[in-house]
């Protein structure tokens, strides 16, 4: 059960009806505001932060019929205050190492992608909240920014993490390499140009972004060992904000100096995922119905897109998950 | 809990079987349908955080500092200064206790700081705070209100639930907040799941199994604190280790409580105590000789399920009696991982 909820987080799974499935969710023509110097652009998630472990912790309960029973109010309003924290810390270690702007777009779908405490957050950014956007996790990043920073973020479906899900997928792949949401997210900015430089989560999840984007393609910031789906090892919030603050600044550096490149991966994308097991059939007869993309279903739940178009390949992820929830 | 669910399927048969008769000349009923949810039967080992205690205890041994000492400390609630009532001060409101749970919080919370603060002026280097304390699944202690310095182990399902990743490398443990053995007038006394645990035929409350996993590996449980049968039956066990009585009991929900600021200065001093005693080889670990002949009896208020389900245990036998069984291991590492299946068994989310 925790799983399956969990499966439905950090993706627009939350919303309830009347999205278009096979529209983009929002309006992908607009920007986020110019800014001055060194542009950072930050997707904060929940479950791979400092501390948390259940699935009370980053819901706020009401994002549906769902989640209703799913939250503790106490500990998500803890957690929100947290997640403020970490996003100011990144940002402030960003800044001591010459950033200059910062976007901050929730990547968490907990009270419907707005868990972020507005009047707390680091006055020098602009924050994109709220449901439905466009390209969800990376909605508003464009190429004018220099460098793309994950925090909180967990490991996939299926893996020894905290709180492990993709998406709706059990699976995810492009051209055969397993990509979790980071690196999901990482070929979409990279076909901007945009590459990687922090990822923060639990040890789990920072071997897997090891093995998508290279052991030196960013800064690592091991938030907490877990060890148990809903079990961790971890440091005290000072500590971890600590480590992010550190770790912004390395990490800016290290992108000024050239060290990181943006993940790409060779055109046209083949795409396979698997619809998660635990969803009604109906779901997967909807996602093969879709007119707006070229979907081969090629398994009971497996279906297959050919793209040159990584951002083709999030909206198909906003369009499958705007059906998920009908 | 899931227990319940059984009483709706026998009065959903009972109505199902009145309706039937009632409908003379209809075609006979079918049989009436169980409509009682199935309870889960899943083996624990099927869900990650339950058996993997090797793992588990690779990952803190990793950043354990054996260069300096270490105090492992486990925290639990119902010995804590104050606390008298399960229903409302052990549980938060979405498991069906009170927001009294949330200023228990923050006391367990004080207390763990207490510790910290005078085992750190005897000279430890390293804190690392296992959550004990199963009324949130193991997230009560409030993790930024803790020493900023400790490490907290939070969370549920995890491996030897009160023993996670407890390792060699650790010098002393020590819990707060602990609770009589089930069957004592200890305040909201009981032991995991069992009405009784007895390893080699020494009882064993759960002060004492987690002194049995580190004294395997030669770490000893140097101070205990909760009301005056813990602390009482504690020191039976182990032997002259430090203990702090937070209250008297009167019943298992009354007590003559003694002030949390008090309780918090002793902490301190008894903390300080316990670090210089086991620096000066004053409190030994907890030795029972291998191989360890385990027993013990589930809680009376469990049913045939639970029995059952713990009767297919890797190496369990039944043995004594309705719910009572026997398991032999030469690890106690193993055993914890026994009792820890044996907990998600009654204790699943």
């Amino acid at each position: 059960m925790i799983r399956r909820c969990c499966a439905l987080l950090a993706s627009g799974l939350l919303l309830t009806t009347s999205l278009a499935a096979q529209r983009p969710a929002g309006d992908p023509s607009k920007r986020v505001p110019p800014g001055a110097g060194f542009r950072v652009f930050i997707v904060p998630d929940m479950e791979g932060m400092g501390s948390t472990v259940d699935i009370r912790e980053v819901i706020a309960g009401n994002e549906g019929e769902a989640y209703r029973t799913r939250t503790s109010e106490d500990y998500w309003e803890r957690f929100r205050g947290l997640l403020t924290q970490e996003v100011n810390a990144t940002i402030g270690g960003a800044r001591s190492a010459g950033a200059g702007s910062f976007a901050v777009s929730e990547g968490h779908g907990g009270n419907l992608f707005a868990n972020i405490e507005p009047w707390d957050l680091d006055t020098g950014a602009v924050l994109i909240r709220g449901y439905p956007k466009p390209l969800l996790m990376v909605s508003g990043l464009d190429s004018s920014f220099n460098t793309l920073m994950f925090t909180g973020a967990h490991a996939n479906a299926g893996s020894k993490g905290v709180m492990p899900h993709n998406f709706a997928f059990d699976s995810f792949t492009v051209n055969g390499t397993v990509l979790n949401e980071v690196g999901i997210n990482a070929l979409i900015a990279g076909e901007m140009g945009v590459s990687v430089s922090l990822v923060a989560g639990d040890d789990v999840l920072i071997e897997e972004a090891k093995q998508i984007l290279g052991a030196r393609g960013f800064v690592p910031v091991v938030t907490k060992l877990a060890v148990g789906r809903n079990a961790a090892i971890t440091w005290s919030p000072a500590k971890v904000q600590a480590m992010l603050r550190a770790g912004a600044a390395e990490a800016v550096r290290r992108e000024q100096a050239g060290e990181f490149k943006p993940y790409t991966l060779a055109k046209p994308y083949r795409i396979e995922f698997k619809l998660r097991r635990t969803f009604a059939d109906s779901i997967v007869t909807q996602v093969a119905a879709f007119d707006r993309f070229k979907l081969e279903k090629i398994g009971e739940r497996t279906f297959r897109l050919v793209t040159d178009s990584a951002r083709e390949m999030g909206y198909l992820l906003d369009a499958v998950e705007g059906v998920v929830l009908r | 809990m899931s227990r319940r669910l059984l009483v709706p399927g026998i009065l959903g048969a009972l109505l199902a079987a009145s309706t039937g008769s009632a409908q003379q000349g209809q075609p006979a009923q079918q049989p009436p349908r169980d409509t009682t949810p199935p309870r889960d039967s899943t083996p624990p080992s099927a869900v990650y955080g339950v058996t993997e205690w090797r793992e588990a205890r690779a990952k803190l041994e990793g950043v354990t500092d054996a260069s300096g000492f270490t105090v492992y400390v486990i925290g639990d609630m119902e010995g804590l200064a104050s606390a008298v009532r399960n229903a409302t001060e052990m549980k938060p409101v979405h498991r069906g206790g009170s927001r009294d749970h949330e200023r228990f919080r923050q006391e367990l919370t004080d207390e763990i700081n207490a510790v910290i603060a005078g085992a750190r002026a005897a000279g430890a280097t390293q804190f690392i705070v296992n959550d004990g304390h199963g009324g949130t699944l193991f997230r009560n202690t409030l993790p930024e209100k803790l020493d900023p310095e400790a490490i907290l182990v939070r969370g549920y399902p995890k491996p030897i639930v009160m023993s996670t990743g407890l390792n060699p490398k650790v010098d002393a443990i020590f819990i707060l907040g602990a609770h009589a053995n089930a069957g004592t007038q200890g305040v909201i006394s009981h032991s995991f799941a069992f009405d009784s645990f007895t390893v080699n035929g020494t009882v064993l409350n759960e002060s004492g199994i987690a002194a049995f996993i580190g004294g395997e590996m030669n770490v000893p449980l140097a101070l205990a604190s909760g009301d005056d049968v813990l602390a009482e039956e504690t020191r039976r066990m182990l032997g002259p280790i430090e203990t702090v009585v937070t209250k008297i009991a009167f019943s298992r929900s009354a007590a003559a409580t003694i002030p949390p600021a008090k309780v918090h200065a002793e902490l301190r001093a008894a903390a300080a105590r316990a670090v210089r005693r086991v620096r000066a080889g004053e409190l030994k670990p907890l030795k029972i000789k291998a191989p360890y002949r385990v027993r013990f009896c589930m809680r009376r208020s469990f049913d045939a399920w639970t029995s059952a389900q713990v009767a297919k245990l890797q190496g369990v036998t039944r043995d004594g009696g309705e719910g009572c069984f026997a398991y032999t291991s030469r690890s106690a590492e193993q055993v914890g991982n026994l009792l820890n299946e044996v907990e998600w068994i009654v204790l699943k989310p």
